[in-house]
């Protein structure tokens, strides 16, 4: 192997983009999902207004779920076409986890755009600090993609794996879904800024763990 | 030296009901429970990150038995952790009038609860043993981050210590008297060894179970007579007799 790590992330990234501008699936489907949801949220509130800790709840659970819908096909698609051991031949897995982590960051990226619009017109939440509110968002994306890339290749070979990166994904996230609601609700005013950064702070410092960790194990289970 | 161990749990759960009550509580009588949840609760996270442990050093050599070992402190510590959370909410209800009251220590233990039953759920979706064991391991390591957080890090934000209703440092503030905390702690001594006795059981059966199953590959592959029936022979048997 001639090329080198950036070269490799790179054409992972770029295959992994080709292939969802071809079938648009990934982006659709969890952009239809949350604003979907919002509306189910919006209806199920009745016309009354959301206080701004139940709705920083409702929005990270919805961010999370549109997360399990689209992002572990990173790696289940690739065994459903029978690509996965191609791309075993010919990339570093640690190459392969970022490519697909990086691409899995700019959908969700996408996702939390459309998801904070429709969020605050249909909600009527008004956002107190924007700043806060950018900067746990952007942590978030980036700790769930980490984190869902990872169940997704776990998950990718076993018999039931659709429900299963559920089922392993979601208990590994709530700890920092917690984090995530205790920023967001300060930037919707409610509770002090100074607990909002300190969740900001452990969004941060969890996408930081993961990020270290889960290429790693992803490469010790490359090869099997 | 299992007699024994016996033994002294039998005498140690008969010296819960004779310690007098620890006044701490608001039902003091009925606080006795905490004999059993306490060293169950700190139990848990020896055996659940002992079992990360392990699966790490399985992902970095691929030898199935610390496979094995990492599963079976992984069950150990489920089950503690199935104990912790049935004994606390018997706590609960007796002193706090629920079984559940979303207190954030009962919150987080459910999902360390959560979490693992996860990794079962994982264990039970390969065929492929080998695939199982990699996954499984790369999981339990991976769920050690939340875990860690959700035992250690998140009972102890300020914001949460003042609305939880946990006693959180009863032990470190001298909250129980000296008999209380000596059997206490003789208690969870016992748990430890009693757990660590049947981690070694359930460790040594795992490693005679991958024996024979190596055995019985040898056997199927060895010799060119007939397809595999399902029974296996103990001894070579000639086709040519």
């Amino acid at each position: 192997m001639n090329s080198t790590w950036q070269a490799e992330i790179g054409a992972v990234f770029r295959k992994e983009l080709k292939t969802e501008l071809r079938t648009k699936s990934g982006l659709f489907s969890s952009g239809l999902f949350s604003i979907i949801a919002v509306i189910a949220v919006a209806l199920a509130g009745y016309g009354e207004r959301i206080d701004p800790t139940m709705g920083a709840g409702l929005f990270w659970v919805t961010l999370l779920f549109s997360a399990m819908i689209s992002l572990p096909r990173a790696f289940v698609s690739e065994e459903e076409a029978g690509t996965g051991d191609q791309l075993r031949l010919l990339a570093r897995p640690h190459a392969v986890f970022w490519g697909k982590a990086l691409f899995n960051m700019l959908l969700m990226a996408a996702t939390s755009v459309v998801l904070s619009v429709m969020f605050v017109v249909f909600t009527n939440l008004k956002v107190d600090h924007l700043l806060l509110f950018a900067l746990s968002l952007a942590g978030g994306c980036v700790a769930l993609a980490i984190s869902v890339t990872l169940c997704g290749a776990l998950v990718a070979q076993a018999t039931n794996r659709s429900a299963l990166a559920g089922v392993i994904g979601i208990p590994l996230l709530l700890p920092f879904v917690a984090m995530g609601v205790g920023a967001l609700r300060v930037s919707l005013g409610s509770g002090s800024v100074n607990s909002g950064l300190i969740s900001c702070g452990g969004l941060y410092a969890f996408a930081l763990l993961m990020g270290a960790a889960a290429p790693n194990l992803y490469a010790a289970i490359w090869k099997g | 030296m299992r007699w024994i161990l016996f033994i002294l749990i039998l005498g140690a759960t008969f010296a819960t009901f004779w310690v007098p009550d620890a006044a701490s509580f608001q039902h003091p009588e009925l606080a006795r429970i905490i004999f059993f949840h306490l060293p169950c609760a700190i139990s848990t996270p020896l055996f659940l990150f002992f079992g990360s442990y392990l699966g790490l050093r399985y992902l970095r050599s691929k030898d199935k038995q610390w496979e094995i070992r990492s599963v079976a402190a992984n069950e150990i510590g489920y089950v503690l952790a199935l104990l912790t959370m049935a004994t606390g909410m018997l706590f609960s209800k007796t002193q706090w009038g629920a079984w559940w009251q979303w207190d954030p220590r009962q919150t987080s233990f459910l999902l360390v609860l959560l979490l693992y039953a996860a990794y079962f759920a994982l264990r039970m979706s390969f065929t492929d043993e080998k695939k199982r064991a990699d996954v499984c391991a790369a999981y339990s390591c991976i769920s050690a981050i939340p875990a860690f957080f959700l035992i250690f890090i998140f009972p102890r934000i300020p914001y949460i210590v003042q609305i939880s209703f946990h006693p959180s440092n009863t032990i470190i503030t001298g909250g129980f008297d000296r008999a209380y905390s000596i059997i206490l702690s003789t208690l969870f001594v016992l748990i430890l060894v009693l757990c660590s006795w049947i981690y070694k059981l359930s460790v040594r059966a795992g490693l005679l179970d991958l024996r024979v199953s190596e055995l019985y590959g040898n056997m199927e592959t060895d010799g060119s007579g007939p397809a595999p029936t399902g029974v296996v022979r103990p001894i070579s048997l000639s086709d040519k007799s």
